[in-house]
């Protein structure tokens, strides 16, 4: 199969992502009629369908780990934080808002555990660390299930991790420097991993290393992308490493630009 | 000549003696602004010592096949004076500079940590005396300053220099890092009432930005140090490849330091780039926001560009593509502030001070530094170009036409504040011109030296065409430099005896270090002016059109840790960072086993128990301080010795593992796992023996009642400690004992 003819044939019209993306368009329609923040969950949804049914869906299939990689990006980091930035500003959720009143209450609430800083990190940084272990980065390449509970976990943690930066009422998030901090914090340990991906001298997912070509596209990657495992592997980790750390780094200067902006109205009101 | 103590005299606050005392007692003082000048007076004897070993290469290489210096003696001269100059010289003058302005800058006393400080101070001298002892010793180490793997090991260095350069740059290292602590919990926790966080003079947020790579950056340095100094006393293998070792290792360790490191040096100069600028333009800076912000993102991507570095060794185009890119985006945030810059001076009433000249020519010098920099991200250009006279000529004009430069604006900007007296604008117009003109003599001629193929750190060169007079007048202007600076040091010498008095603030300037006397007191500030925007005594000057008051939204502006913990948790970073590259180290190392002893040796169950009580120790500390927060000292009495208990345990647990390895004749040195596993857990066990003194200080302070008689918050900073290395051990544990079992 030449590359033209992969593009072309390599999608993966998989009726249940679909489903969701529909369904989850129609819920966001009948709960925010005419909210114009609507084009984020477009967006959401559109890096949604490109990570699970385009031909980065194919590659990932056990084709190439650096597909998996971007995959695993778009999933954790973009579309979680598409749809929080979607839900309107100040929005609060129903059930969160009797459960602030004390602490002790707080503490018991499930919810509230999932919103401290720290679950929020470990969310994040954790299933970057987790889904790279070697057994199971191959189980989440060979098995259905665990791919599904890999692709539902990456969407609940990066919701988990975003939610400290981009959740709809100001007084959720961290202040501008602690989300630096959260932010650079979490960088630097997804570097790490990126560092060790990049130049580890052992495979880290077996599958990718021993292809088993469905599609008759191997000799294509390997002969006219020149793309070897060991290079494969390298550029997965390379992905983690740097384009990760850009758009932390985004979402840094956007927390700059957010803290220098506060209390702008009080100019000239000594 | 010493106005503090005349001040404090004439106050009443000193006696006759105690006079007296102050004048012997630059030795042990702990004052900020006499530790800065310290800092500053140390680097000058370095510039001077780095400064002759350049003139000395310069002149071995002003003409072709000379024979001035043997090749040896050459090789040792340029590892010290780019050791020197960057360790001994720039660091400890950004580090005073930083020492002395920013409580200043900020409206505080002191530093939070005065004694912390002087500590960081004087481990400088050591630093530069190991250094240099390794001339007594045998040799100065002659392996450059980045000290290359395997030529900086045993078989190719056997003599001492390599182990004294190692030290030396331990010891500045932990001295460095306790500085950045200090600045950190200074503008944290020691901020006047109104100094916000978003109200920090700039040279201040740079500074403050800065310490957070010198915290995160030195210790892998440090970790590099360590297996370096192993590998060479203790005959392991970590960066020599016929052991099993990797050099490119020491490469990835070194830079993984070295490209944070030359941010560490450049941004003190960019603070004090964007004090000089506007106070002589007579503006406010164009977009502080900008500036502050692009720091930030220089800081972070600081940490992710460092393969630049190594195009030449063969990473793969792959992993060069990356970089390449990488590296161009951080000429970015680094454009944005030669833009805010220029349009600071754009439509400017500008005053041609010998302070703004160096601003000025450190824009333009440092600019094209920069541009030569992007041009090394550009990978094929840099496979030509590396190791060529170009990269010289392309890190001078960042080093000495960026950071010395800017130094020389700063130093002639506050003068007058740290002395009392006005630098004679004369003789520092003379040292600007001498020195640009020398300096664009020395360097811009490098750059076609090295397109024209000459190689870096060669002892001599045969008689090419141009090679010769090209050489030549790049060591003419070394010498105009030299001269520059001697007028320098004159002009200084002779202000201090017979310079015009300054002022409180001779340029009008903007910024709390103006509002005080020059010298400013012991004390720093007898009252504050009021302080609503990024320019207080713009606003005391210029009543009735003030600057725009920075708003104070929510408390992080204002905020004010506890200083312990905040300096507990900074120490915690960097801490994580040493463990990190060790971490790191072991995986790499490990992930092919070997032959020889393995994880299969230890003995997981044991090792588990004790483990479980270090674990456990983490609770019966939380329980004491639970226990002094109720004021319950005798429970908190009893978990505190429970968990010293347990953590002895622990130690001991350690030491009979040791010691059965070592009976079945497993060493450091007997495999690369026996290497790293000593090392990483042998480290993590030091922790913990220091963990357990800080614990029985606490307990010892507890026996004593100290903690029932006033509110410490000791306790809390040292619990933290506590956790944090009982956290490593759980990476330990799983990444030594437990994940290699699974493979």
């Amino acid at each position: 199969m030449t590359t033209s003819q992969f593009l072309i044939s390599g999608w993966s019209w998989n009726p249940i992502v679909i489903g969701i993306s529909m369904a989850a368009l129609a819920i966001y329609g009948a709960v925010f009629r005419g909210e114009r923040r609507i084009w984020f969950v477009l967006a959401a949804l559109a890096v949604f369908l490109l990570a699970l049914v385009s031909p980065i869906n194919a590659l990932a299939d056990g084709y190439l780990f650096s597909a998996h990689m971007l995959q695993h990006i778009l999933l954790l980091l973009i579309v979680p934080a598409l749809l929080l930035l979607s839900i309107p500003r100040e929005f609060a959720f129903a059930q969160r808002t009797g459960a602030l009143a004390t602490k002790r209450a707080r503490v018991c609430q499930p919810a509230a555990v999932l919103a401290h800083p720290l679950a929020g990190w470990l969310a994040g940084v954790g299933s970057m660390w987790l889904w790279h272990a070697p057994a199971l980065c191959n189980a989440a390449a060979t098995s259905k299930p665990v791919y599904a509970a890999q692709t539902i976990s990456l969407l609940a943690f990066g919701s988990v991790f975003w939610w400290q930066v981009l959740a709809p009422r100001e007084e959720d998030r961290l202040s501008p420097p602690a989300a630096v901090l959260y932010l650079f914090t979490a960088c630097t340990a997804c570097s790490a991993l990126g560092i060790i991906l990049t130049f580890s001298p052992v495979p880290v997912c077996r599958v990718y290393m021993h292809v088993q070509d469905r599609l008759g596209l191997l000799g294509t990657i390997r002969g006219a992308w020149a793309i070897t495992p060991e290079k494969d592997q390298q550029l997965g980790g390379l992905l983690m490493w740097v384009p990760m750390c850009t758009i932390y780094l985004g979402a840094v200067l956007a927390q700059l630009a957010r803290w220098f902006s506060l209390g702008r109205t009080t100019e000239h009101a000594r | 000549m010493n106005p503090p103590s005349a001040v404090l005299t004439h106050h009443g606050l000193l006696t006759i003696e105690q006079k007296n005392h102050w004048h012997a007692a630059w030795i042990s003082t702990v004052d900020h602004k006499r530790l800065g000048i310290l800092y500053m007076l140390t680097a000058l004897v370095f510039f001077v010592i780095g400064g002759i070993e350049a003139l000395f290469i310069r002149l071995q290489l002003a003409v072709p096949n000379n024979h001035l210096l043997q090749p040896d003696t050459f090789n040792m001269l340029f590892t010290m004076h780019g050791t020197t100059m960057i360790f001994l010289v720039v660091m400890p003058v950004v580090f005073g500079l930083a020492n002395y302005l920013v409580p200043l800058q900020v409206g505080a006393r002191d530093m939070a940590f005065p004694r912390l400080n002087a500590f960081g101070f004087w481990i400088v001298p050591l630093g530069g005396i190991l250094l240099h002892f390794s001339i007594l010793a045998g040799g100065a180490p002659a392996v450059g300053w980045f000290a290359y793997a395997p030529l900086s090991e045993t078989p190719y260095s056997s003599q001492l220099g390599v182990d004294y350069w190692a030290l030396a740059l331990l010891v500045l290292g932990i001295g460095s890092v306790s500085t950045a602590i200090n600045i950190i919990g200074t503008v944290l926790c020691m901020r006047a009432p109104g100094m916000t966080l978003r109200r920090l003079p700039l040279f201040t947020w740079i500074n403050f930005i800065n310490a957070f790579i010198v915290v995160l950056a030195i210790p892998v340095l440090n970790a590099g140090l360590v297996m370096l100094l192993i590998d060479r006393r203790l005959d392991a293998h970590f960066f020599l490849p016929p052991g099993g070792g990797s050099a490119i290792m020491w490469q990835h360790i070194f830079w993984a330091f070295g490209h944070p490191e030359v941010y560490i040096l450049a941004l003190p100069a960019f603070g004090i780039i964007s004090e000089v600028i506007p106070v002589f333009s007579r503006k406010p800076i164009f977009g502080y926001e900008f500036v502050a912000g692009s720091t930030v993102a220089i800081a972070i991507l600081s940490f992710s560009v460092w393969a630049h570095h190594m195009f030449t060794v063969g990473l793969g185009r792959v992993a060069d593509t990356f970089f390449a890119a990488a590296s161009m985006l951080i000429a970015i945030p680094t454009g944005v502030k030669v833009l805010n810059w220029s349009v600071t001076m754009f439509g400017g009433r500008i005053r041609y001070t010998t302070a703004m000249l160096f601003g000025i020519a450190f824009l333009v010098q440092f600019t094209c530094g920069g541009l030569s920099g992007i041009s090394h991200a550009i990978v094929p250009l840099d496979w030509q170009t590396k190791n060529s006279y170009y990269l010289v000529a392309h890190f001078h004009f960042v080093a000495v036409g960026g950071i010395v430069f800017a130094v020389f604006a700063g130093l002639f900007y506050w003068f007058p504040k740290i002395t009392g007296r006005m630098l004679s604008e004369r003789l520092g117009r003379w040292t600007f011109w001498l020195m640009t003109i020398g300096f664009n003599m020395t360097f811009i001629i490098q750059h076609f030296l090295g397109l024209a193929g000459m190689p870096r750190r060669v002892f001599t060169y045969p008689d090419l065409p141009g090679w010769g007079w090209m050489n030549m007048v790049s060591t003419i202007g070394a010498f105009f430099m030299a001269a520059a600076s001697m007028i320098f040091v004159y002009n200084v010498v002779n202000t201090l005896v017979r310079g015009a008095p300054a002022g409180d603030n001779p340029w009008n300037a903007w910024t709390l270090e103006w509002a005080t006397s020059s010298p400013p007191p012991h004390e720093n500030f007898h009252a504050l002016p009021p302080i609503h925007s990024r320019r207080p005594l713009w606003d005391v000057a210029n009543p009735s059109r003030p600057d725009p008051v920075v708003g104070t939204h929510g408390v992080i502006d204002t905020i004010s840790p506890d200083k312990n913990k905040t300096a507990i948790i900074t120490f915690i970073l960097s801490e994580a960072g040493f463990f990190g590259v060790l971490i790191l180290a072991f995986l790499y190392y490990n992930a092919n086993p070997q032959p020889g002893p393995g994880p299969k040796d230890l003995n997981l169950f044991k090792t588990g128990i004790f483990s479980l009580c270090l674990f456990a120790s983490s609770f019966t500390l939380w329980r004491s301080e639970a226990g002094l927060h109720r004021k319950d000292h005798r429970a908190m009495k009893w978990w505190l010795a429970a968990t010293i208990l347990l953590g002895g345990i622990f130690v001991v647990g350690q030491g009979l593992e040791y010691w059965g390895l070592f009976k079945s004749g497993v060493t450091l040195s007997t495999n690369l796992f026996s290497t790293t596993f000593f090392t990483l857990t042998g480290f993590h066990g030091l922790h913990v023996c220091v963990g357990l003194i800080a614990l029985l200080i606490m307990l010892v302070m507890a026996l004593v009642g100290d903690f029932a008689t006033r509110q410490s918050t000791a306790l809390g900073a040292v619990g933290l400690y506590w956790h944090f290395v009982d956290v490593v051990w759980v990476f330990v544990l799983t990444f030594v004992y437990i994940l290699p079992h699974w493979r």
